[in-house]
């Protein structure tokens, strides 16, 4: 019965000439290593967010008298499970971000921005940018004390625009900051803003951000780990099952330590200090962005002068944004390229350091290390394009010609 | 390999540091002798420490995740019909302004309104609730909070543990939470190993091992 209702859709529908085409004909490098299945679990995790977001919207309460209860009595004690989908949605968001910083590293170790693949790049870039913007909203909703105060110290950072001569007598940055609280204080329209934003302006946005990127996977290729492209007609595996099957058991490993924070270690991901309710007249002792936004913290921070500061860290997006342009040689993936390699190493060393400086005290040592972090981040950004010109010379002396 | 080992070690490590546990950032750390943090975080104590809750602190402090409020609005005739509209845990800003009065009566004498405790246990931790409560000036000197439990260190506990019972799930609901835990990392591992297992069944008859 079941066949023959599934027969009947797809004489009419094609599903499995849809699947045939798009699954099985659709080669891949049969070399593909763990990393890049990244990609599948950032969708996956995207999902997670979606479905738990969903569930929540019903009993959070978007006010600024209610939210804090709505968020910790409401959901964590009142409805059954929905302690289940707050710490889903809340190690989800970490996990989220986690994913996709791993999936840029990988991108970068691979050199998989290249030629045909910038745009894929670049549309990467915006989603890393408005999944940042997705998880800082969310983070003020509960309403708990390091959620006020943290939107508190991210507001600001944009006045520090005005300490910046000539243009600092606009008032440029105060009024973004201004702009991003809706008013001079945070209060019931920040929230409600954000709301708005959280659950549907920005999601929107990542979907179709997200759908894109995917379009454009599909239209370039996967790249291959040792930098060669394949000719498709001739190598590859067959994406299902080969691939299908290989991430689909990593996506199980990864969910398997998804769900033992979910429930077992929720400490970091639903900080103690926030289940303080709000209070403007209590400034906390601490105050640090979330994990992910600490590297440019740091750099901003460790800077003496608040302007470059601001500066240096929004080059860090910029540069970021633009490594396919940095990088022209005609070499492909690390590991056909020792000097891109060390200068990997120093960048994936110098943003760790960089996140976990951002919340040790601002002691003199620590600003030290802080700007030596910062000048290897900037490092690996600028030895790129000599890194390039050196390898071109190397490639003619073999004899490869330009592509 | 190398390259592979060593960028991996580096990212556990990492995720390792910042999620788990982190040796760079200072905790402050407060003695309490061995045999009271153990009752103070022994829920079994709750009961009783609810009663000293009521003797000792109800006067100033509210604990709404329990339906416990001070002690004025408690014998406010008020606070029925509200609760009758609105359940247990009235919504603050109802909260707030039908009982101004007893509130502002608090904040003239003490400063500020007492916090109320619900959550307190999550913020805080039993070590530091036990130290601040038996010696507020001790722990957090300029206080307005007094000391009333001066002396009366296995009764302080015993209220810490009504808190943690308040703020956290029952023990019953913690074990159930461990066993659906337990059983979905096994049912994803047990998931994971069989993909594996067919797939190279699958390529196998496909010629693609
Ligand atoms: C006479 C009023 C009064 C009584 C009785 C009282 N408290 Fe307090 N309590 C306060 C005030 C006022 C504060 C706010 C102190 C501050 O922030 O400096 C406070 C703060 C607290 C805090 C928060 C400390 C912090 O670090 O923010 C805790 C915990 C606490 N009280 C527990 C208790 C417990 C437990 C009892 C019962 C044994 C109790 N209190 C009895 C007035 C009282
Ligand atoms: C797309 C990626 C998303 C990210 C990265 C994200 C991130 C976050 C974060 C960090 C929080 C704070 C968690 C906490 O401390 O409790 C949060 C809360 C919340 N999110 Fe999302 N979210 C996403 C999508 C969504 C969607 C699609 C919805 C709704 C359809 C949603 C609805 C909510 C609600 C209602 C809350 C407040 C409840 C609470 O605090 O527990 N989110 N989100």
């Amino acid at each position: 019965m079941l066949g023959r209702i599934g027969r009947w859709i797809d004489e009419r529908a094609h599903l499995s000439e849809l699947w045939q085409s798009q699954m099985v004909d659709y080669k891949v490098p049969k070399n593909l290593t763990f990393p890049y299945a990244f990609g599948i679990m950032a969708i996956v995790a995207f999902v997670i967010q979606i479905v738990s977001g969903i569930f929540l919207t019903m009993y959070y309460q978007p006010n600024v008298h209610t939210a804090f209860d709505s968020a910790n009595y409401t959901i964590m004690k009142e409805v059954p499970f929905m302690w289940l989908i707050r710490h889903v949605h809340a190690a989800g968001a970490n996990f989220f971000l986690a994913i996709v910083y791993l999936h840029i590293f990988t991108g970068i170790y691979y050199n998989a921005y290249k030629k045909p693949r910038e745009l894929t790049w670049i549309v990467g870039w915006l989603i890393y940018f408005v999944l940042l913007v997705t998880a800082l909203t969310g983070y003020l909703l509960p309403w708990g004390q390091l959620s006020y105060w943290g939107m508190v110290v991210t507001a600001e950072i944009p006045t520090s625009i005005d300490s910046a001569p000539l243009i600092g007598k606009f008032k440029i940055g105060e009024t973004i900051s201004i702009w991003m609280k809706g008013g001079y204080e945070i209060g019931q329209i920040t929230l409600g803003r954000f709301f708005g934003l959280h659950i549907w302006l920005l999601p929107l946005i990542l979907l179709l951000l997200v759908s894109i990127h995917l379009y454009l996977v599909r239209a370039a290729g996967i790249s291959s780990p040792d930098g060669k492209e394949i000719d498709k007609k001739k190598e590859g595996v067959p994406f299902h099952p080969y691939i299908t099957l290989k991430e689909g058991a990593y996506l199980m490993g990864y969910l398997a330590v998804f769900f033992f924070f979910v429930f077992f270690h929720m400490s970091h991901f639903l900080p103690p200090d926030n289940y303080d309710p709000a209070d403007p007249f209590k400034t906390p002792a601490h105050i640090a962005p979330e994990w992910y936004l600490l590297a440019y913290y740091t750099v901003f921070r460790s800077i003496p002068d608040k302007f470059l500061g601001f500066v240096a860290f929004n080059l860090i997006l910029v540069l970021l944004l633009i490594l396919p342009f940095l990088d022209f040689s005609p070499l492909r993936s690390a590991r056909n390229r020792p000097l891109f390699f060390v200068m990997y190493v120093v960048l994936v060393i110098s943003s760790m350091a960089l996140t976990i400086l951002g919340v040790m005290p601002p002691t003199p040592t620590n600003a030290m290390l802080g700007l030596i972090f910062t000048a290897g981040l900037f490092a690996f950004f600028l030895a790129l394009p000599v890194i390039s010109v050196l390898e071109w010379g190397w490639y003619k002396a073999k004899g490869g010609e330009r592509r | 390999m190398i390259r592979a080992v060593f960028l991996t070690a580096l990212a556990v490590v990492f995720f390792f540091v910042i999620w788990v546990y982190n040796p760079f950032v200072h905790k402050e750390k407060y003695e309490v002798p061995q045999q009271y943090l153990k009752m103070a975080t022994d829920v079994s104590y709750a009961k009783e420490g609810k009663q000293l809750f009521e003797q000792n602190c109800q006067a100033c402090h509210s604990i709404r995740y329990d339906g416990v409020y001070i002690a004025s609005v408690q014998a406010n005739p008020n606070l029925k019909t509200l609760q009758e509209k609105y359940g247990k845990v009235l919504p603050r800003n109802v909260y707030e302004s039908v009982f101004q009065s007893d509130l502002i009566g608090l904040k003239e004498s003490f400063g500020k309104v007492p916090p109320d405790l619900s959550t307190m246990y999550l913020v805080k931790g039993p070590e530091y609730l036990f130290a601040f409560t038996l010696e507020p000036q001790k722990v957090l000197p300029g206080t307005s909070m007094p000391a009333v439990m001066a002396g009366r260190p296995e009764e302080t506990a015993k209220i810490v543990a009504y808190l943690k019972s308040v703020a956290e799930p029952s023990p019953e609901e913690k074990n159930k939470r461990t066993l659906m835990g337990v059983s979905v990392i096994a049912y994803l591992v047990v998931m994971g190993i069989l993909l594996w297992l067919w797939r190279g069944r699958v390529l196998k008859r496909m010629g693609l091992h």
